[in-house]
């Protein structure tokens, strides 16, 4: 699993376990003469050493809130998605997942903060429920104040949001190893802008085939996209937006899937449930690293 | 950002939704819930008790999307895969007849005029465009499933493919439950991945059983919560007193509405009590 690989250190080293460390401390290795005319290299290798101020000047000036449009849940997330985070949303079968994202994109396309990539697994991604979404936001101005007719801006808006269908975990992979080779190279689309937000609806549905079972590979994979995707959101300052399903905990009672180990992966995880036949959905927040967890909301789905 | 193979911005894909055709149900009630009928490219899966007409329903679409394109058709084949058993060819003859006699009724000047109408307008024809797969077992079902893609290959004018039901097989024999969630998630994203490739419509049919929480009653799907984010959209077919309802549950860019359907001689129609004025084919 070449992806695997390369998501871990960088090309071509990948078999020393520890990644250079070893290069370091051994002062009389003649490879370390090299590395040391080569600063920039070494820096790439192991990363930039930050202190605390560069890291908060970083956070104030660069690392922005994409709002998902959706009042209840940008307030339970201190304003959006944030950049640089992996946020998952969870919950039941048609509470509202897809909509948030749907909403997110839509939110990100009319207020032309960037490009939007959405990966879609169930053929979920509908053009005219974005296209019905941008219209009933009454900010369609564009920014710069020219009057452009309706048709004009909302092609605009739409030719931001991306979506590309991904059927299966080794799709996925290529798809995410393509999209970080074209921001390595910094391909920038004619538009001008660069892609801010990732969504994945749902990666469940890509890993449910695999994980579990006696054999590891499912697990593994699993982390391993994790690590793809907050790979992405660390270094190109995307948020990335993920769904997740829930199962059956015994009981009759239901907890988010994709087991254990996933938990620890996404920075914010959410649980959304709707009351059956209203468009009122309620948030919680599992896990956030920077506000209080526990904290509900309630928001509307406006139809 | 680079350019992805098989990207498309949502303006592109706006204008290619607006330009697909979907397949009728044959009852106007439920073509507007569904916003005109099934879509293609989506996998629909439609729940229901025994005897509320999902075989029907599943029967009706197999013969409308036959319809061809100058009745407001998608002039497509079908697909049918039977695991119940429940495929009765009588009854398919009989919609098959109730199908081209509404749109005779529909449009008389035009039949006339189209050459080739007379022929095509045959209950034998609508029959001979069916694709029929019997499977009796789970292992049969993962074949013809993965045998699908070859086969769609081959015949590309095959518009929708019914299964009935999906899960049944799955529901006795399966001992093991981790196994059963991983297989039949994985036949999910194939139909997935089926349905946007060939441009066609996937509609499973699946059991239901009711469930009482907090006081109301709760339509649940037979696999539980692992099977029920398996599809795009979901219908769920219910009785109300002595008539026939339809809610959508699930879908991506429509409302949750219920309408209601009659299953007659002809196949699924209005309700009586529907504001439709007659049946319409199209």
């Amino acid at each position: 699993m070449a992806a695997a690989g390369g998501g871990g250190g960088g090309g071509g080293r990948a078999t020393t376990s520890g990644c250079g460390l070893k290069r370091r401390y051994s002062p009389h290795d003649k490879e370390e003469e090299t590395m040391n005319q080569d600063q920039s290299s070494k820096e790439d290798w192991c990363g930039r050493l930050w202190n605390g101020m560069d890291l908060l000047k970083d956070v104030t000036e660069n690392k922005h809130v994409l709002p998902t449009g959706l009042e209840g849940i940008d307030t339970l997330l201190g304003g959006g998605l944030r950049q640089g985070q992996l946020t998952e949303v969870t919950g039941p079968s048609s509470s509202g997942k897809t909509q948030v994202c749907l909403h997110s994109a839509s939110h990100v396309a009319v207020k032309h903060m960037g490009v939007v990539m959405y990966l879609d697994t169930s053929n979920s991604f509908s053009p005219s429920r974005i296209a019905t979404i941008i219209d009933g936001t009454n900010d369609l101005s564009d920014q710069r104040g020219f009057d452009l007719p309706h048709k004009e801006r909302l092609k605009t808006m739409m030719r931001s949001i991306v979506c590309k269908s991904v059927f299966d975990i080794f799709g996925m992979f290529e798809v995410l190893h393509q999209l970080e080779v074209s921001l390595l190279n910094d391909k920038v689309k004619s538009g001008g802008r660069k892609i801010c937000l990732l969504i994945v609806d749902s990666i469940s549905s890509l890993l449910a085939p695999i994980i579990g079972g006696k054999y590891p590979q499912g697990r593994s994979m699993m982390i391993s996209v994790a690590m793809i995707l907050k790979k992405l959101a660390y270094k190109h300052n995307l948020s990335v937006l993920v769904t997740n399903h829930m199962v059956s905990a015994g009981n009759g009672a239901v907890k988010p899937a994709l087991g254990e180990s996933w938990k620890a992966v996404p920075h914010v995880r959410l649980v959304i449930s709707r009351v059956h036949g209203s468009n009122i959905c309620t948030a919680t927040v599992l896990k956030h690293t920077l506000l209080a967890s526990g904290r509900t909301a309630k928001f509307v789905v406006p139809s | 950002m680079g350019e992805q193979s098989g990207a498309q911005n949502a303006w592109d894909m706006l204008s290619d939704e607006q330009s697909q055709k979907h397949t009728t149900t044959g009852s106007g009630d439920l073509n507007d819930i569904l916003g005109g009928g099934i879509h293609c490219k989506e996998v629909t899966e439609i729940g229901g008790v025994p005897g509320v007409g999902k075989t029907q329903l599943g029967i009706q679409l197999a013969i409308n999307v036959q319809i061809p394109v100058e009745y407001g058709g998608l002039g497509g084949k079908a697909v049918y895969i039977d695991t119940e058993g429940s495929f009765m060819v009588e009854r398919v003859y009989q919609i098959a007849e109730g199908c081209i006699r509404d749109i005779l009724e529909h449009f008389p000047q035009s039949h006339e005029k189209s050459s080739s109408g007379q022929k095509q307008l045959q209950p034998e024809h609508f029959l001979a465009d069916i694709y029929y797969f019997r499977i009796c077992s789970y292992t049969e079902q993962i074949a013809v499933i993965n045998y699908l893609e070859k086969f769609l290959g081959e015949h590309k004018d095959v518009r929708i493919v019914v299964i009935d039901s999906v899960t049944f097989h799955f529901r006795q024999d399966f001992e093991d439950l981790a196994l059963r969630t991983r297989v039949l998630s994985g036949l999910s994203l194939k139909l997935m991945k089926i349905a946007k490739t060939y441009n066609l419509a996937v509609v499973l049919l699946n059991q239901v059983t009711t469930k009482f929480t907090e006081g109301s009653f709760q339509l649940t799907l037979a696999l539980g919560d692992s099977w029920s984010h398996s599809c795009t959209n979901r219908v769920i077919l219910y009785w109300n007193g002595n008539e026939r309802y339809a809610c959508l549950d699930k879908s991506p860019s429509l409302p949750v509405a219920s309408a209601p359907y009659a299953v007659t001689g002809k196949g699924i129609r209005d309700a009586v009590s529907s504001n439709h004025k007659r049946a319409r084919v199209t």
